[in-house]
């Protein structure tokens, strides 16, 4: 086994530390965390504007094929992520870059690999996802918003939740219904549509704690051309399929835990109770030596998924595992620090909040990696049925 | 970066799991657990023979000479089995030996050690049961050159059928760190007494009495007063072992656990088919996920000879925390078969409780972890 980078990795990892390292210091005074980018047009301004100092390095299309302009290896697009979520960035679109693009790679026509991938590499346009429905969680697949074809479009009507974004993205890629009559799974299509399209409503729905994040998105007869389609007609289930076994190695998520960390001890180290810094206290020791522990198990195991992708070897069960274990360490992260603060724990982000308000953020920003991108119930499902082999729920 | 085991490593689990299948059924295990001595004699060997008890141990010393990483793969697969006996212990006494040991010393127990003629236990613990440098009390008085030694060690592994022990004694007066020195102690030495202690995993630790115990100067590890750093490095060493003891033990338990949801009917269906059993199971494979690259990154930093201290500490605290509660879901997800001794899921779950104090408990180690990632 070796943990070790290659020299060449150690020099581009200090190169992208760099840069983020500069990009941290023009962060918005509003920013909170990962979810910023969404909640005002500081924020998505930042997004965008760190995306465009990604993409003129090259740094969006990392690993991609080289006939798509691709640049670098996924071990590289790795250490952009470690650095990004070290020092809290945006700039990496997930919708764009970490969901559509390698699905286009993957199941694309020809014709939508250049039109589109040029455009998602330069951070010229930003996605969203209509998938979620009213109706339609958990159990995407009876979904009920209608795309009817009609000549080379299709009209499309009905009703998405949940769409991160979706009120500031350019374009969207969604699933709908386009024959009613065929069987569950090969009745659905997955089409690509721009958000300027007529007959799109974008209604915010406040996250718990108040920040615009996701939106309901209405469609009423919005006329979505076929050559949007990805994949076969009537087969997009297979094409969510593709876009769902793109494993993630979350190391993003997992170096945000990392930065937490540190900044936590920092702050106990500094400030004092009852005339002692609060680092002298076993019981906050004791808890913050576990954060610690737990973070640097998870972070091992995310670079075994990344080492797996490195090697283009499947690690869909401990992508899974590390979302699961990531996610719910975030929401112990968010509870173990509201709590070191005392009364303080429940200060947002002001002049009277200690640790700029992360904690009482992340106290309820958990929850957005715990419920989104498949809960982390149905990821156990996955690891039970795929992983260990035990019957699958009929 | 390449978090495969090598070839080598493959060939070194497959072995040592070929071996214990067949020399080390459960039937032993519980037959030994009963057993006054607590371990075979001619399993000893034959594992003498394998090279086992010289894989740490240079080649000029009759020994294999593996890294470390190769050695923590290897005990993977020891704990998954279960061997008992005091192997792990002897293996991590060594290092003190072929670490701090004069030439003379080294001739003398290495060799021996190699070829299983010696078992080298560890007397550090007191009856005050505390980890750190002012819990060693056990006096090691001056005479001339040489010294004498009174007080009481506990949970001492296998003493009683151990022919030397590495004693942690105090030297000078007052509680630090200084002051501290490790000995090597005939097990047959006058005034020595030993007598095992019933525990939870029936693994033979001891309580060892000394009564004015004579121990020459030559005797001594490493510098007069400066034996705390020694044991430093054996708890070091000993975190990372002994967890990739329990990590195979957590294997174990979760692989037994999961065939038996298969196979196990209840209402017309295995009980492998209920979500809530699936999520249990899910949790505990993924602890075994997380326990896994958080152990290989330890051992590989230790193999490389990188300060590994923290991530020791880490490992051992998380692994006795995952250990336990796997094992537990263990017991739970079998129902009533799973609460018999004649079954073995109880076996590990027992031994999880045995492990975790071993080398430092899980909040002995937090603090360590504290102090490393440099809170105050
Ligand atoms: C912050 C955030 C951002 C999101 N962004 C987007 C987006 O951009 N685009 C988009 O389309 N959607 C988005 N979603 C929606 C998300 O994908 C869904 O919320 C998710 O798939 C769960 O669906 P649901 O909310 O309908 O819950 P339900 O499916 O109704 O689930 C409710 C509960 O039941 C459990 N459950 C359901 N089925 C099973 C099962 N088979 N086994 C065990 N437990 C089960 C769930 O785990 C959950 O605990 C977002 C959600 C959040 C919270």
């Amino acid at each position: 086994m070796d943990f070790r980078l290659t020299d060449e990795q150690v020099a581009r990892r200090k190169e992208i530390y760099k840069v983020c390292e500069e990009l941290d210091k023009k962060k918005p005074k509003s920013w909170l965390g990962f979810e910023s980018p969404f909640d005002n047009e500081e924020g998505w301004a930042f997004h965008r504007y760190c995306a465009k100092e990604f993409a003129k390095r090259g740094w969006l299309a990392l690993s991609w094929p080289k006939e798509y302009g691709g640049t670098g290896t996924m071990m590289d697009k790795v250490l952009l992520a470690e650095a990004r979520g070290y020092y809290d960035l945006p700039g990496s679109d997930i919708f764009g870059i970490s969901m559509l693009a390698p699905t286009l790679i993957a199941a694309g026509s020809e014709e939508l690999k250049k039109e589109f991938l040029p455009k998602i590499a330069n951070a010229e346009i930003m996605f969203c996802e209509l998938w979620s429905e009213p109706n339609a969680g958990s159990d995407l697949a009876a979904l009920t918003a209608s795309a009817i074809k009609k000549g080379d479009e299709f009209i499309v009507n009905g009703q998405k939740t949940w769409n991160t974004g979706a009120h500031y993205a350019d374009w969207a890629f969604g699933v709908y219904k386009s024959d009613p009559n065929a069987k569950k799974h090969h009745n659905l299509t997955f089409i690509l549509c721009d958000m300027k399209s007529k007959g799109i409503t974008v209604k915010g729905i406040p996250y718990m704690n108040g920040a615009h994040v996701y939106n309901e998105v209405y469609l009423d007869d919005v006329h979505m051309p076929a050559k949007y389609v990805v994949g076969q007609e009537n087969e997009g289930w297979a094409v969510v399929n593709v876009l769902a076994g793109f494993e993630r190695s979350n190391i993003d998520m997992v170096m945000g835990l990392v930065r937490g960390v540190e900044d936590l001890v920092k702050f106990c180290n500094e400030n004092k109770r009852d005339g002692k810094p609060l680092a002298h206290d076993p019981m906050i020791r004791n808890k913050i030596a576990d954060l610690a522990a737990s973070v640097e198990a998870v972070r091992t195991l995310a670079y075994r998924v990344a080492d797996q992708q490195n090697r283009n070897e499947m690690g869909l069960m401990d992508a899974a595992a590390v979302k699961i274990f990531a996610s719910e360490l975030l929401e112990k992260f968010g509870q173990i620090s509201t709590d070191i603060l005392g009364p303080y724990g429940q200060v947002k982000q002001s002049k009277f909040a200690k640790l700029n308000g992360t904690a009482e953020y992340n106290y309820q920003a958990c929850f957005v990696p715990i419920v989104s991108m498949g809960t982390n119930e149905i990821q156990r499902n996955i690891i039970a049925w795929y992983g260990l082999g035990l019957p699958r729920m009929k | 970066m390449d978090l495969r085991f090598t070839e080598q490593q493959e060939i070194l689990k497959k072995s040592a799991r070929d071996f214990l299948t067949k020399e080390c059924p459960k039937a032993k295990v519980r037959e030994l657990e009963k057993d006054p001595k607590g371990y075979d004699p001619a399993l000893w060997q034959k594992m003498a023979e394998l090279g086992w008890l010289g894989f740490n141990i240079p080649e000029d010393y009759e020994g294999m000479g593996y890294s470390f990483e190769d050695l923590n793969m290897h005990i993977e697969e020891v704990g998954k089995n279960i061997l008992p006996g005091p192997y792990i212990s002897t293996v991590v006494n060594t290092f003190a030996i072929v670490a701090e040991g004069t030439e003379e010393q080294k001739k003398e127990f290495l060799p021996k050690i190699s070829n299983g003629q010696l078992i080298l236990t560890l007397a550090w613990l007191e009856e005050n049961g505390q980890f750190d440098a002012s819990g060693i009390t056990l006096k090691a008085a001056h005479k001339g050159n040489d010294f004498v030694l009174n007080g009481t060690k506990m949970f001492v592994d296998s003493a009683h059928v151990s022919n030397y022990m590495i004693v942690i004694a105090r030297t000078k007066d007052g509680a630090g760190e200084d002051g501290i020195t490790a000995f090597l102690v005939d097990s047959k030495s006058a005034g020595l007494k030993t007598e095992v202690i019933p525990t939870i995993a029936a693994d033979h630790l001891c309580e060892v009495v000394f009564k004015d115990v004579a121990v020459s100067a030559k005797n001594v590890l490493g510098k007069v007063d400066k034996g705390w750093a020694i044991l430093q490095m054996l708890v070091r060493k000993g975190s990372i072992l002994k967890s990739a003891e329990s990590l195979g033990g957590l294997q174990a338990v979760v692989d037994m656990t999961i065939a038996y949801s298969k196979e196990r009917v209840q209402y017309d269906r295995p009980i492998g088919a209920f979500q809530a059993l699936q999520h249990k199971m899910s949790d505990m494979w993924i602890s075994m996920g997380t326990s896994k690259y958080l152990l290989y990154e330890a051992a590989w930093m230790e193999s490389e000879g990188m300060p590994s201290a923290k991530e020791a500490s880490m490992t051992k605290a998380y692994i006795n925390e995952a250990y336990k509660l796997v094992s537990a879901l263990g017991v739970k997800l079998h129902g009533g078969i799973g609460t018999s001794s004649d079954h073995d899921v109880p076996l590990y779950y027992r031994r999880a409780k045995a492990a975790d104090t071993v080398y430092g408990s899980t909040d002995f180690h937090r603090e360590m972890v504290a102090q490393q990632i440099g809170l105050k």
